[in-house]
């Protein structure tokens, strides 16, 4: 059967190369150059037509991976459907009108093309699964471009800021002032926002994500898995939300990272906390890679005198995902405060952020979690941002004071203080 | 989405015929204030803290009050429905007290209490507020003003009254909040720094575990047959549930339970189980003295000690009195707790044999140095070495809001936002507390009337406690939760203003100036989660009769405030009451999404109720059993801490570095004070109210008073020694004060024990301090100290008294009935 497909198929190949192959006997040079010219028209017309097609909504969703999913989700949505008749479909926000940008995106679109004919993402079950992943990869994108396509219907400058809510206005005029990306708050404006296991939805249209680059620091964004190596599958351990990492170094879809905190020196050593003495969770290991020193490397020991325990100062290098970081955290610490305020006071007011200090939070947050709908990355992240604005951070340690009480409001202002000896 | 109220009744009536079980005979309520003005007869269905229920009314008025399906085990405080919404202590009109309308501020305070009133129209009482609220923080600063003092608002997530005064208190300006609350304030203090969290608002191990694995259970001061009538949001009473199998199981003799407390508890005699009774107060000793022999028989789990705890040697060395040279021994503790030796020995053998799951009660933390028993008792847990396993170890809840059913892990509706929107500020914006603390621990209110600048310890810091000039409070009965009557009568003559809102004319109204009438929770449409902890599901609250008088829903009370002084849109987001209702039950729906498909609002509203069912069994503490440096507590050390040295350091005379017994500043069987008042008194909470609330119910509350007084019940010697028969009036007295209340002779207490439940109002016979108590609040009585510089929570538990027969005619009660209406 072999045999007799290579004598139907390469035999009329090999015939035609003959004959492209030979010098023109019959046509002058002209009659080519004309022929190939008008070809070439013909050509770039049909590629360009093939491309357009390419851009038509109904291209984009002729695979049941965008009908069954994105697309039903938009036609819910105001851009969809709005009073003022005005319609936007897929390629206005999902392609650039530029046109490099435009073979870019289409050479990263063929990815889910691909996705969807070999099946990584044929069902609703497994596009659900990739929704963060491709969601987080178009996020970047737009939070690169600033938004382009939203802006190009969208500008800050047409903004009526005395028809909007008072904290609308706020926050719309302090984005207008940093020509923020719209995608950095916007996420899910047209799509439902990627449902991974309960995880923060919410959180993440609080974020920009980046695409992270050597050199930098950056803070995860959803708790994530690490790995020992550039390509492992085997998870070496869980970095936590808001934890800053610096990435060292690149490799497909990986970073490498290195973070730096302080462990107690029982057990295995497994749960890396962000300052001496203070239990505020960065990362937990796995045991073989807490006691591998490859991994872990230890600076200085010394003694915590609240508990008469050993902490040792470490750094770990590790690999993690390229996607959900971030490099700017005050996004995550405003969700977390506006969580806080929200959430804690269904029964009571909630208690003032520096009320308590950083190793007495989690006791107060646990035992009243109860009340509250949180889910799990949310926790961590509320969790996470009191004691980082606890009275530990904001001065003395008097519990009740009146001038600890800032950071409750304004997150900017009391940023967690940079890694303390 | 918004839907337009009409169509959305029409979908409802509409809905209403389709026969949905189980809720087909209800039939939701007509709102009547679009114009149309006539209410359907029939069932509706709403909750309360008592449980949920069906309400038939018939000609605008609430008929017959029904259990709701899901709930097997009703409670007797549904019969108190009808009589609060009915009741003769209502507030029916805005009021304003007599000497305030003439002369303000400046009024003469020593009338106080005299419930002398003024009714007033709506516009007049808004005008007075708001002029007061604006005067304090023009002439003092938000110091001045305290719109802290919170509690157990009415059910329903969007009426809940405490978010609807905080948050339009905070649109005018700001104010002096607390922290903690009267019930657990010492616990929730203590816990956190010796088993990481507060345990006691934590879900615990469920029932069917601890039902399956437990050889033994212990009810340490723990009556949660008689408190799990009541929940935070609508009650399933799931937990008497459980406690019915765990009677079948005892039976069967397949667990034994004891419970250690000074009386029989309705839970002890409903599962018929043995009480070993110990003198109030007097946990520590016995707690040491089982640790003692413990230590001696080398009972304890040595190895889960040194892998789960830090501080044993410590601890171990204060036990065996290498420290004090008192060996904490049950010969040293029987004279002190009165449990005898042997049994104090016996119980150290019950405790390190097989499963053991100790169930510790809230009352005992109550009382001078309340953390030390919680402390002491979670070194016993330790000691003892389940902690973590199902069906072992210690739980703080039990009794509490049905803990221990599973969690559903659907999520309930949000309240109405307590905080005004971000990005407003208030009209009096001034954030200068001028040096003084603005959070103050609950109970220590009193104190800064009374003693304002004063510098206190609390919890490793200091308070300066504020000079508060004006109150307003909603929702909330200080009046009964605060110790010592005459002591507040004195801190309230130093007010200038106070403002309470509520739909009874409770002891807190009485010593209020303006009062503003709310309807009850059955007059409004609301909607709750049901089941605090077990999260069973979404329950509508349909609106049962309109509100009675002139009383209004505490969203239309501070709406209209809100518009008064600028910030109604800031206020109402622009929304209203079915719109907020629709907007509460979509966020909800929203985030069961992929768990619990929910159906739309009107579909829900019709049926009354989302089921999540029942959720999946769950151990305490499992996650740190199997693997502490993985979970650790939120302890400093991530540890169980039997020895902290964080508390240590604070170098606090009254809370030191690992539990102690301290002797207390008075104390029964032979304790300071005892030889004058040799009977403790004991205010737990009550068997048939919620706290305060259903006092007034006439019908419910015929069923315990004695010759309509609150009952005192008594064990039958002391009875007998005083001249006291069952049914008679006694007065209860002591140092501070004193009451009248019905002597109940009962051989469940033992000597030396006397009971008031908390929770009836306070009924003085006139104004001046000292004047007699005609109702019988046992916090007449009883002591207004902190626990101790760590907690600073209430000591109520602390108290001595004599009781004696009442000589003669006794005074009228004046707690019930409104006020003294004066016309003028």
């Amino acid at each position: 059967m072999i045999r007799r497909l290579i004598q139907n198929v390469i035999r009329p190949l090999k015939s035609l190369w003959k004959t492209l192959s030979r010098p023109a006997q019959y046509l002058s040079l002209g009659t080519i150059a004309i022929a190939s010219f008008v070809m070439g028209i013909i050509f770039w017309g049909g590629f360009n037509t093939a491309l357009e097609a390419t851009n038509t909504e109904a291209f984009c969703i002729s695979c049941h991976s965008m009908r069954d999913t994105v697309y039903p989700e938009l036609q819910g949505t105001v851009h969809w459907s709005n009073h003022s008749g005005v319609r936007a479909t897929c390629p206005d926000c999902h392609v650039p009108h530029n046109w490099t940008h435009k073979i870019a995106r289409k050479m990263q679109a063929s990815k889910e093309v691909w996705g969807a004919v070999f099946g990584t993402i044929d069902t609703p079950e497994k596009f659900e699964a990739k929704r963060l992943e491709m969601a987080s990869r178009e996020w970047a994108r737009l939070s690169a471009n600033k938004s382009l396509e939203c802006k190009n219907c969208h500008s800050y400058k047409s903004m009526k800021w005395e028809d909007m809510s008072p904290l609308a206005a706020k926050q719309m005029k302090a984005a207008a002032e940093r020509d923020q990306s719209c995608i950095d708050c916007h996420k899910g404006i047209a799509h439902h926002l990627p449902s991974t296991d309960g995880r923060s939805h919410q959180l993440l249209t609080a974020v920009n994500i980046s695409v992270p680059e050597v050199g930098k620091n950056y803070y995860v964004v959803l708790q994530k898995p690490v790995f020992m190596n550039a390509t492992s599958k085997e998870e070496a351990g869980m970095l936590n939300i808001a934890t800053e990492i610096a990435v060292t170094d690149k490799s497909d879809g990986r970073v490498k990272f290195r973070l730096e905190g302080w462990r107690k020196r029982i057990g295995t050593g497994r749960i890396i906390n962000e300052d001496f003495g203070i239990n505020i969770k960065e990362a937990e290991l796995t045991k073989g890679a807490a006691q591998s020193d490859a991994v872990v490397k230890v600076l200085e020991e010394k003694v915590d005198d609240v508990t008469g325990l050993t902490w040792q100062k470490v750094t770990v290098d590790l690999w993690t995902n390229d996607s959900e970081l971030t490099d700017n955290v005050s996004g995550m610490w405003e969700f977390a405060s506006t969580t806080y305020r929200e959430a804690c006071s269904q029964c009571h007011s909630q208690p003032e952020v520096a009320h308590f200090d950083a190793n007495t939070w989690p006791g107060m947050f646990n035992g009243m979690i109860a009340f509250v709908n949180m889910d799990d990355d949310t926790q961590n992240l509320v969790l996470k941002y009191l004691q980082l604005h606890s009275s530990t951070y904001a001065g003395s340690h008097a519990q009740i004071d009146d001038q600890h009480n800032q950071s409750a409001k304004s997150p900017e202002t009391a940023l967690p203080l940079a890694k303390r000896q | 989405m918004t839907i337009k109220r009409r169509r959305f009744l029409q979908g409802i009536l509409a809905g209403s015929s389709a026969g949905m079980l189980p809720f087909s005979m209800i039939k939701a309520a007509e709102d009547s204030d679009d114009g149309n003005g006539i209410l359907d007869d029939g069932w509706r269905v709403t909750g309360s803290h008592f449980g949920a229920f069906k309400a038939y009314r018939a000609n605008g008025v609430v008929k017959e009050v029904r259990p709701f399906e899901l709930d097997r085990n009703p409670t007797e405080m549904l019969k108190g429905i009808q009589g609060s919404i009915y009741s003769a202590s209502r507030i029916r009109y805005p009021m304003v007290r007599l000497d305030f309308l003439k002369n303000g501020y400046k009024s003469d305070r020593s009338t106080l209490g005299d419930n002398r009133y003024v009714r007033v129209t709506w516009q007049e009482a808004y005008n007075l507020l708001i002029r007061e609220l604006n005067r304090v923080q023009t002439m003092y600063g938000p110091w001045a003003l305290y719109a802290g003092q919170t509690g157990w608002r009415a059910t329903g997530q969007f009426h809940s009254c405490t978010n609807h005064m905080q948050r339009a208190i905070a649109l005018h300006g700001n104010y002096v909040r607390k922290i903690g609350d009267y019930s657990t304030g010492a616990a929730q203090v203590i816990l956190p720094y010796v088993i990481g969290s507060t345990e006691v608002y934590s879900q615990g191990t469920s029932w069917n575990l601890i039902l399956e694995n437990a050889n033994t259970i212990v009810f340490w001061a723990n009556d949660p047959l008689k408190n799990l009538q009541v929940g935070w949001n609508c009650e399933t009473h799931s937990g008497i549930g459980y406690l019915k199998q765990l009677k079948a199981k005892i039976q069967e003799k397949k667990i034994r339970a004891i419970s250690i407390d000074p009386t029989v508890t309705k839970t002890a005699a409903f599962l018929g189980i043995e009480t070993v009774y110990v003198n109030p107060q007097t946990d520590v000793p016995l707690m040491l003295a089982i640790a003692h022999e413990m230590i001696v028989n080398k009972s304890y789990d040595a190895e889960f000690i040194r892998g789960y705890s830090l501080g044993f040697k410590e601890f171990k060395a204060y036990v065996m009195g290498d420290t004090d040279k008192t060996p904490k021994t049950p010969e040293w503790a029987e004279p002190i707790c009165g449990v005898p030796k042997a049994k104090i020995r016996e119980l150290a053998g019950i405790l390190t044999t097989g499963q053991v799951q100790i169930m510790m009660g809230w009352c005992i933390q109550r009382q001078q140095h309340g953390e030390q028993p919680y402390w002491m008792a979670v070194v016993l847990a330790t000691m003892i070495g389940q902690i973590g396993l199902p069906g072992g170890g210690i739980s703080f809840g039990h009794h509490y809001s049905s803990i221990g059913t599973p969690s559903s892990g659907g999520s309930g509706p949000n309240a109405f936002p307590l905080n005004p929107p971000e990005g407003v500020e208030p009209i009096f914006d001034n954030d200068d507390f001028n040096g003084y603390s603005k959070v103050i621990p609950v109970a220590r209110w009193i104190d800064a009337i009374l003693e304002p600048g004063k510098v206190i310890n609390y919890n490793g810091g200091k308070v300066t406690l504020p000079d508060l000039k004006m109150i307003v409070i909603s929702g909330n009965n200080p009046w009964h939760h605060h110790q010592d009557k005459n002591r507040m009568k004195k801190a309230f003559h130093k007010l200038e203003c106070v403002v309470t809102v509520d739909y009874a004319w409770n002891p807190t109204c009485r010593f209020s100036d303006i009062v503003f009438p709310a309807c009850t929770q059955f007059e409004r449409h609301d909607l709750d989660l049901y089941g605090s902890y077990a999260q069973r599901g979404v329950l509508a609250m349909q609106k049962l009769v309109e509100p009675l008088f002139e009383s209004r829903s505490d969203w239309d009370i501070w709406r209209e405030f809100s518009a008064r002084i600028g910030r109604h849109q800031e206020y109402t987001m622009g929304r209203d009451e079915f719109t907020w209702l629709n907007h509460l039950y979509d966020g909800c729906r929203t985030k069961n999404k992929g768990k619990f498909e929910m159906p739309d609002f009107p579909t829900f509203w019709q049926q009354g109720f989302f089921d999540f069912g029942e959720g999946k069994p769950w151990v305490r503490h499992a996650e740190f059993r199997d693997d502490p440096e993985i979970h650790p507590l939120g302890t400093p050390s991530g540890l169980i801490e039997i020895y902290s040295r964080k508390i240590a350091r604070y170098d606090y005379s009254n809370c030191k570095g690992h539990p102690v017994w301290m002797e207390k500043e008075e104390r029964s069987h032979g304790g300071p004070g005892s030889d004058r008042f040799p009977i403790a008194l004991q205010s737990c909470h009550p068997n048939k109210r919620l706290h305060s609330q259903l006092c007034d119910s006439k019908e419910l509350r015929e069923t315990y008073t004695v010759q309509g007084r609150e009952p005192v019940y008594m064990n039958a010697k002391d009875a007998k020694k005083r001249g006291i028969n069952d049914g008679d009036l006694v007065r209860v007295f002591n140092d501070r004060g004193e009451l009248i209340a019905g002597a109940r002779v009962s051989e469940r207490y033992s000597p030396g024990v006397a009971r008031i439940h908390e929770g009836a109002w306070y009924a003085p016979v006139n104004a001046e301090i000292g004047s007699v108590d005609t109702y019988g609040d046992p916090n007449t009585v009883t002591l207004d100290i902190g626990t101790s510089d760590l907690a600073q929570c209430c000591s109520a538990f602390t108290c001595i008294v004599e009781i004696e027969k009442w000589r003669g005619t006794a005074p009228k009660v004046t707690a019930f009935g409104g006020p003294k209406v004066v016309e003028v």
